[in-house]
């Protein structure tokens, strides 16, 4: 198959293949990964070499995209919306994920601590499709509701900003396992690729609002924005910077200079579906079925610790929080489905590290096809607990 | 030409505390919604609501909060006429609830040109107009600066 008729099959398929997965109320992200995995070289082997051999560009793009528009939370305005529960939940559920599968990896796998980390830090990503599509099945109302989606709407920021430094910290152990004065160079190492990318951010934020005043219509809007993110991609990757947090720093120093950045961030919406279905059928392609026997105990592991992570976390942030008891004892089951971010951190993760990358990220696909089958019960369960979920929905 | 050279100045303007039932009373008489400005006590403009976000009101929850999360199914059209409101709900829910506050607002010494460029950059059609102070004293729509151009032009 020639690549041009390979990129129309995969869309047309992911059309078909959403809408039927919608009839078993699976989101259209779960029918894409699924499609991908069939289509890919360990199943029916149909995937062009052409669009396999180019997984590394569409994902770095749709990252660079996501990154930018996760910047926009960084707002005075979506701070204040979303709340002080939300915020403390989110950021202890995501950082108690991180905690559970890191240590679990470190203490009972016996696993090196780069790759802990590694696997740790993809864990506090959550996915808000299936949450999402629950609440919308459900007409769920009320206090719950509401802070479940916060807290799905915000957790991709800390997940990037976790993962970011956890991959800089995992990249200067790797680099310099045998150097002296380790920790300083780990420290120094990691530093400077996040203050990097916040300067560049920055640098690239100003820029674009400065230049701004040449656009005149929907179209150069567009341009210009792909532009400056496939610039801000180049440069960060050229310099060594972390790509996420120089796009997500571009985002959102964007979102707090310029009074009407929203237009950035929609002008995207007119190109992202296609790349994103892409996106996803590409990581499902990636995944090697024959090494999966050989994961099952890390993968159970991850299954279980993460989930266990973000139970307690969001627990924990509760408490702090004041929230209600339902909200403390059923959120973290909302916050079980992964998805896109934890798939492009586990991408991002194979390319930097060629000889590990293939059991990260396999294992991120499969235990993500599990989440996205069983997330979507727990979220039910959830809101049932909680007496959210509208009379009419019941019948 | 200015923006308040042509703007409309008896503008129609709400607070944040004002009810769901009033402001809908307020364009009863009117066969559209239009762009509502949001003012405090000093005439600061403190947001806008637009037919948009009244739609809002027949949502479970603020979909503005899943303004920025990726990989989202979009939702489906929403059915107005099952879904399920109260009487309260008039009462209930206020201005402060529903409105923007991050919107696109003009200078009164902006040119039109100006003006006619940023609403189609932005898709919108109606700005609120403030002073230097950013306080409302006005509103422009594209049809404001259309027709002065048609009057301009000898036309009309």
């Amino acid at each position: 198959m020639n690549t041009v008729l390979g990129l129309g099959f995969i869309l047309l398929a992911g059309f078909f293949s959403a809408r039927l997965i919608a009839k078993f109320k699976f989101p259209s992200v779960t029918a894409y990964l699924l499609l991908g995995i069939i289509m890919g070289p360990s199943i029916l082997n149909l995937m062009p070499e052409g669009i396999l051999n180019s997984s590394g560009l569409i994902s770095n793009i749709v990252l660079g995209i996501i990154a930018f528009g996760i910047g926009q939370n960084f707002s005075y305005d979506s701070f204040r919306r979303i709340g002080k529960s939300v915020i403390w939940i989110s950021i202890l559920e995501a950082l108690g994920a991180f905690l559970f599968v890191t240590l679990s990896f470190f203490l009972i796998l016996r696993q090196p601590f780069y790759i802990s980390i590694l696997f740790g830090s993809i864990a506090s990503a959550t996915a808000p499709a299936a949450t999402v599509m629950v609440i919308r099945e459900y007409q769920s109302k009320g206090n719950f509701t509401d802070t479940l989606l916060g807290v799905v709407a915000i957790d991709d920021a800390w997940c990037l900003i976790i993962f970011a430094v956890s991959l800089a910290i995992a990249q200067a152990i790797y680099s310099h396992m045998l150097a002296a004065f380790f920790l300083v160079n780990v420290f120094f190492n990691s530093l400077l690729s996040i203050l990097g990318a916040f300067i560049l951010g920055g640098v690239m934020a100003v820029l674009m609002r400065y230049f701004s005043k040449y656009l005149r219509t929907q179209t150069d809007l567009l341009i210009f924005t792909l532009g400056f993110i496939f610039l801000n991609i180049g440069l960060s990757t050229y310099f060594h910077l972390s790509v996420l947090l120089a796009n997500m720093f571009l985002g959102a120093v964007l979102v707090n200079i310029e009074k009407s950045s929203s237009k950035f961030f929609e002008s995207l919406r007119q190109v992202d579906p296609p790349l994103f279905l892409l996106f996803f059928v590409l990581a499902g392609a990636n995944l090697e079925i024959a090494i999966l026997p050989s994961l099952g105990l890390i993968g159970v592991a991850y299954l279980v610790f993460r989930v266990a992570g973000k139970v307690t976390g969001a627990d924990l942030g509760g408490r702090i929080s004041n929230a209600s008891k339902s909200v403390r004892r059923y959120i973290g089951l909302g916050l079980v489905p992964q998805a896109g971010v934890a798939l492009g951190c586990a991408l991002v993760a194979k390319n930097d590290f060629p000889s590990i990358g293939n059991m990260i990220f396999s294992t991120i696909v499969a235990t993500t096809v599990i989440y996205e089958l069983v997330g979507p019960l727990c979220t039910r369960y959830a809101l049932h607990k909680s007496g959210e979920v509208a009379a009419a929905a019941h019948s | 030409m200015q923006v308040k050279d042509i703007m409309f100045k008896q503008v129609i303007a709400v607070r944040r505390s004002t009810k769901l039932k009033e402001l809908l009373k307020l364009f009863s008489k009117f066969h559209i919604f239009p762009l509502v400005p949001v003012i405090e006590d000093d005439n600061k403009l403190a947001g806008v609501v637009s037919f948009k976000n009244l739609m809002n009101v027949f949502k479970p929850y603020n979909p503005d909060i899943l303004k920025n999360v990726p990989f989202l199914d979009e939702e489906k059209d929403d059915d107005i006429f099952s879904m399920e409101l109260t009487e309260e709900m008039g009462s209930l829910v206020i201005v402060e609830d529903i409105m923007q506050t991050k919107f696109i607002s003009i200078k009164q010494d902006s040119s039109l040109q100006e003006a006619f460029n940023l609403m189609k950059l932005n898709l919108k059609e109606e700005f609120p107009v403030i002073d230097n102070e950013g306080k409302l004293i006005g509103i422009i729509g594209v049809f404001d600066i259309v027709r002065h151009v048609f009057h301009q032009k000898g036309v009309i």
